[in-house]
């Protein structure tokens, strides 16, 4: 018996290497790595209907083992850009594949030259936030990004020097997101209560429909100081990733609009991982839902839909300031 | 007559307690230096090594590099009594690349091993054998330098295993040596893992939990521990060389890891028996 069990233990022990299988590093093995890669991890397969077996059909075509790299860059590039997705990123040394139609496409409705022109050089500056009261005692916040943690701190004293004006203009024109931490902290500011703002799940196999139940995301109000008065986010298509969650929180906050375009979108919390060529690869991993459950993939509508009008581009005027400073 | 008898009595008296006085000291150094009977082997040792690293949460390439290890291990046998126990600790360091040299990853892991072994002997105590069982613990990070929100894999787990040393002590050239083998097989534990695409962001900033707690068995976590050492005497101290084997597997929430390290060891070794003094 416990000569069976020596034998037992021996044989689990020397035959069981926990290993992953590995590719050649060939353009072949390669473009078998990624596609592997994207097939057991990526998040967004069913929800944007893409059958990524035929993708590969098509793509293993174009691998020639006799291929450079900037011809291999180019077809992976290619093959990732039919996922349409902005958080889908091969990263080389010599250049970043993008997939980065959902703003190119659109107008920017956006200039920093009008943007500068409101700010005036006396504006403050606090955590990469630009802010300063606007002539008609309106609070105007330029927030370009959300990679900087922000610090409770900061956002009292930014508050606090706003306090006095009839409402908050929070323009996010033009982020492209950054840390999710630093949109909820900001968007913390804006309710009294916790309140569901959306859902969110992982994968939990390899399969496309592999997923865990929808995990309730519940923003809770900030510790410190909270903003009681009307708020309009401006928003473009370049708004994306935490910046597009940003929005998904301040739509269930209490007098908040949103004006400007349609955002960006990008609800896919991306991971990471590599090739054996040493090629990065990043891509949608856990995806995020609106409150009603609905994909923010493809990005939020405002409650008003605003362009900015060339002509008012030519005045100085700002259309989408102008009309946000109407509402407050 | 009187008088006689009490200086004769003082006189006694004072004799009887020089008497003991002087037979005192000593008593009271003896009560007061309790020898015990539990001899104590403490090993400290330094490894240097080649490392293998394997996690599928951060990268489906394996890393490998040099692996810097420090291992105390320290064993108690009680005079009289057939049951030793252990206490091993160890800590190990690694600067790792994947093949194309492009990436790179940071390994640390601290490891402790408490347990008891029966021990038997043989060929006039010259071969001793142990078997028994340990509580193992380890708690470490794989860190990836250039992922984007799983740049990190937490690497936190408790299991109990079998163990078996074999030694034996042998002369070659008048010099005396000791020969040492210990192994050991995780049977059963539980894991800390995220699940297979779940974010640390989930885990710790929304507090979503999702078989972050996973029981391991020989199956889906087998892995193995062998450390092969000889002993020998050089300059008044005892030196211990040898190869230190750590083969760390799991297959859990559909992530895969793997840590080989195989390194050489170097250290010295203490034999002593500890004095109470009373003060």
């Amino acid at each position: 018996m416990k000569q069976s069990l020596l034998a037992f233990i021996c044989l689990i022990l020397f035959s069981s290497c926990v290993v992953e299988p590995t590719y050649e590093n060939s353009p072949k093995g390669n473009m078998e790595a990624l596609w592997k890669i994207m097939d057991e991890h990526y998040c967004f397969f069913d929800e944007k209907n893409i059958n990524w077996q035929a993708v590969k059909v098509r793509y293993e075509k174009q691998i020639d083992e006799k291929m450079n790299d900037q011809q291999l860059f180019e077809v992976l590039t290619n093959m990732l850009g039919e996922l349409k997705d902005g958080h889908v990123n091969l990263s080389t040394g010599f250049d970043y594949g993008r997939y980065w139609k959902w703003f190119e496409n659109y107008p920017s409705n956006f200039s920093d030259s009008l943007v500068n022109k409101y700010l005036g050089t006396d504006y403050r500056i606090s955590s990469g936030m630009k802010y300063r009261i606007l002539d008609d005692n309106t609070g105007y916040i330029y927030c370009e990004t959300f990679e900087n943690d922000f610090g409770a701190g900061n956002l009292n004293d930014i508050l606090y020097y706003l306090a006095p004006c009839k409402g908050l203009i929070i323009d996010i024109r033009n982020n492209g997101g950054g840390l999710m931490t630093s949109a909820e902290e900001l968007a913390a500011r804006f309710t009294n209560d916790a309140i569901l703002v959306g859902y969110m799940q992982h994968k939990t196999g390899t399969g496309h429909q592999d997923f865990s139940p929808l995990q309730e995301q519940i923003l809770k109000p900030s510790k410190g100081m909270r903003w009681q008065k009307k708020v309009v986010v401006l928003t473009n298509r370049s708004v994306f990733s935490a910046a597009n969650e940003f929005v998904k929180y301040m739509m269930q906050c209490p007098d908040v609009t949103v004006v400007g375009d349609r955002t960006g979108g990008g609800a896919g919390l991306p991971f990471s991982s590599e090739l054996p060529n040493g090629w990065s690869v990043r891509f949608s991993a856990c995806p995020m839902y609106d409150k009603n459950k609905q994909s923010t993939e493809f990005g939020i509508d405002p409650n008003h839909k605003i362009d900015l009008k060339d002509s008012d581009l030519k005045r100085g005027i700002d259309t989408i300031i102008e009309f946000s400073r109407n509402l407050l | 007559m009187k008088s006689w008898t009490r200086n004769n009595v003082s006189m006694r008296l004072s004799v009887l307690v020089g008497v003991l006085v002087i037979n005192l000291i000593p008593l009271r150094a003896q009560k007061d230096t309790l020898r015990s009977d539990k001899m104590t082997t403490s090993v400290k040792m330094l490894g240097l090594g080649h490392i293998n690293v394997l996690d599928t949460y951060l990268s489906p390439e394996s890393y490998t590099g040099t692996d810097f290890h420090y291992l105390s291990h320290t064993t108690y046998d009680k005079i009289g009594s057939n049951i030793s126990h252990q206490f091993v600790q160890q800590g190990s360091l690694a600067y790792l690349n994947e093949r194309s040299l492009r990436a790179n990853e940071l390994f640390a892991m601290y490891l402790f091993s408490y347990g008891w072994h029966y021990n038997w002997f043989f060929m006039e105590r010259r071969l001793n054998l142990k078997i028994g069982g340990l509580l193992q613990g380890h708690a470490g990070v794989l860190y990836n330098m250039r992922n984007s929100n799983n740049p990190i894999q937490a690497k936190l787990g408790v299991n109990l295993a079998p163990s078996a040393v074999v030694s034996c002590r042998f002369k070659v050239l008048n010099q005396s040596f000791m020969a040492r083998y210990e192994a050991e097989v995780p049977l059963l534990g539980l894991i800390f893992s995220p699940n297979y695409g779940q974010s640390y962001y989930e885990l710790f900033s929304n507090g979503n939990y999702d078989h972050n707690l996973v029981p391991t068995y020989i199956v889906n976590a087998p892995s193995f521990t062998q450390m092969f050492t000889i002993d020998f005497s050089l300059l008044k101290t005892t030196v211990r060389v040898g190869y230190l084997g750590i083969v760390d597997q799991s297959d859990v929430n559909h992530l895969k890891f793997h840590s080989y390290s195989h390194m050489l060891i170097l250290g010295v070794v203490k034999t002593f028996n500890l004095i109470h003094i009373r003060p």
